[in-house]
């Protein structure tokens, strides 16, 4: 099951809808780095409000997606993470250290804008 | 009879907690068949004739217990306990055992539990009530013992059915008490108060155990993602110790907090706490910690900005 | 194990069905909130082991019980190629950064108990329970 992949303005939101293969999030990453390129985007939003499991795989492929983008230009922010998966995701050793996370999409736009602002005046 | 004490308001025994088919069944298991209840209907007199009496030896019994002082010293509590051990005796002799005959077993059980009666005691004093009883029933039928007997063994069939029922509304209404006071306590130990849109604060207080630290974790997670909480302000002025366990247990809530997308200020650590924290080898510059509780708020705000600034603040996009 | 319950496991999309069916019983025997997900993430790590590292292999699933203490016990079996090291293979990435990425050491730490038996050119077993709390 691919995952839609909407533009808005130079960010692009890829809202997971169900339990991905590891398949779909390759996939997932292939199209999002092409996209980014292409769009010449300057921030993507992973919305993973529906992933009731976040693995090691899914987590080290949203962590590759964070770099590649980077490289491309763009900054990611991931919304959604479930209490439960929070605290599966914190047991495992995985937290995600220098990506943003946000409470929703909402908040996601309004990070991702602090976040590019940053980095603009980083430069 | 699973989860009895899941409505603290309604009253103990109506049909849904204990009902008709549970009444039937106590009673076959009790043995109490029709001649019992006809045996029954022929000593009620003799069981009435004596009333005050033998609700007066279950009292008489208690008496010698310092356990029940608590009970025997308060006027109010005694005039209704004798009552319903009157109506107590006079139902259990009426040979009617329906829902009301239920609800007002459960009333004493209540009542007795009100004063800190145990089980224990309580069984003892209703053996002493029985004794009175069935010395009654064999002066009356001296010459027929064996009759005599036949009918007081009705009557205890149904005494133990009774017991039964009152043993149970006592541990039931206990096992409530309880529960509710679990649950007031850690309410009140581990809420997360929102002072403003977006903030939560979460006071620590008293002795942080596994259990609790991670009904701590679970609770404030869940209160981030109902309030939309961006800042969590966590105050540990009431926390003096923390072991290795716990320690690890709150670094895990601020990662996990974190990964929802809120900031954790950690204010309020002692010297000792944050001595200790460090001893266990948590990197303190990982978590953001101020000094006073006021001093978070104020960080938290200035995290925040001015209340709902998100339509002036975003700048266009593309 | 009670109500024992077998997965095949031969490519990704199964790791999803062993996941979700692990989740189904961890409610079914009563387990609840996080503990859910925990159980579900840990089944997640041995089935994909089994995938990328085996190929296939099955994925059993059950209760179970010990000393009056209720739980999900979780096998993850395949004939693949062993594990030469487990100690290697166990190391913790978290604190090391050396993990060799098998996911085996986060699936210990999900669940209560895990065992691991493997013998290079036979196969792997790893068995994994979380009690009831």
């Amino acid at each position: 099951m691919s995952v839609p992949i909407l533009k808005q303005g130079d960010v692009l939101i890829a809202s997971i809808q169900s339990a991905l293969t590891d398949r779909d999030l390759l996939q997932l990453k292939d199209e999002l780095a092409e996209k980014v390129g292409r769009l010449r985007s300057r921030g993507v939003v992973i919305d993973v409000t529906a992933l009731d499991v976040m693995d090691s795989f899914a987590t080290r492929t949203i962590r590759s997606i964070a770099a590649a983008t980077r490289l491309r230009g763009a900054e990611t922010v991931v919304v959604g993470i479930q209490p439960e998966v929070a605290i599966a995701l914190v047991e495992l050793g995985l937290t995600l250290d220098g990506i943003a996370t946000a409470l929703d999409l909402e908040e996601g736009l309004d990070v991702l804008v602090e976040v590019m602002e940053a980095r603009r005046r980083d430069r | 009879m699973a989860d009895q004490a899941t409505d603290a308001e309604a009253p103990f025994g109506p049909a849904g907690l204990f009902g008709p088919a549970d009444l039937e069944r106590r009673l076959r298991s009790g043995g109490v068949g029709p001649e019992d209840r006809a045996g029954i209907g022929e000593i009620k007199d003799e069981v009435l004739k004596h009333l005050d009496e033998h609700v007066a030896a279950f009292f008489e019994h208690l008496a010698s217990f310092p356990e029940a002082q608590a009970l025997l010293r308060r006027p109010d509590l005694m005039e209704e306990a004798r009552r319903l051990e009157r109506d107590h005796l006079v139902a259990m002799a009426s040979g009617t055992y329906d829902r009301d005959y239920v609800e007002q077993r459960f009333r004493l059980g209540r009542l007795y539990n009100r004063a800190q009666l145990d089980v224990a005691l309580f069984m003892g004093a209703f053996h002493a009530q029985m004794s009175s009883i069935g010395r009654r029933i064999m002066q009356r039928y001296a010459k027929d013992a064996v009759g005599g007997f036949a009918r007081f063994s009705a009557f205890k069939k149904i005494a133990f059915v009774d017991l039964g029922i009152v043993v149970d509304a006592m541990m039931t209404e206990r096992e409530g008490t309880i529960r509710r006071q679990q649950q007031a306590i850690l309410e009140l130990s581990t809420p997360a108060l929102q002072v403003r849109e977006r903030l939560l604060i979460l006071p620590i207080i008293g002795l942080l155990d596994t259990f609790r630290a991670k009904q701590l974790t679970d609770g404030l997670l869940k209160a981030i993602r109902a309030h939309r909480a961006k800042v969590v302000v966590m105050d540990l002025t009431g926390v003096s110790t923390v072991d290795s366990k716990v320690a690890n247990h709150l670094i895990q809530t601020v990662a996990a907090a974190r990964l929802m997308g809120a900031t954790v200020i950690v204010t309020g650590l002692s010297s000792d706490v944050a001595q200790s924290l460090v001893t266990l080898g948590v990197d303190l510059s990982r978590l953001n910690t101020i000094g006073d509780l006021q001093g978070g708020i104020e960080e938290a705000e200035r995290i925040l900005g001015p209340a709902s600034p998100r339509i002036e603040r975003r700048p266009a996009v593309g | 194990m009670i109500d024992e319950r077998r997965v095949p496991i031969d490519r990704d999309v199964d790791i999803v069905t062993a996941r979700q069916l692990g989740r189904e019983l961890a409610a079914e025997a009563g387990f609840t909130g996080s503990d859910l997900t925990l159980i579900a993430t840990a089944i997640s790590e041995v089935a994909r082991n089994i995938v990328v590292y085996a190929e296939r292999g099955e994925i059993r699933l059950g209760r179970t019980d010990r000393n009056g203490r209720e739980g999900i016990e979780v096998v993850a079996a395949d004939e693949g190629p062993g594990i030469p090291d487990i100690q290697q293979a166990m190391q913790d990435g978290f604190s090391t950064g050396r993990s060799l990425g098998l996911g085996l050491p986060g699936a210990r730490r999900l669940m209560d108990e895990f065992e691991i038996v493997s013998e290079v050119g036979k196969g792997t077993v790893v068995t994994m329970r979380k009690w009831r709390p």
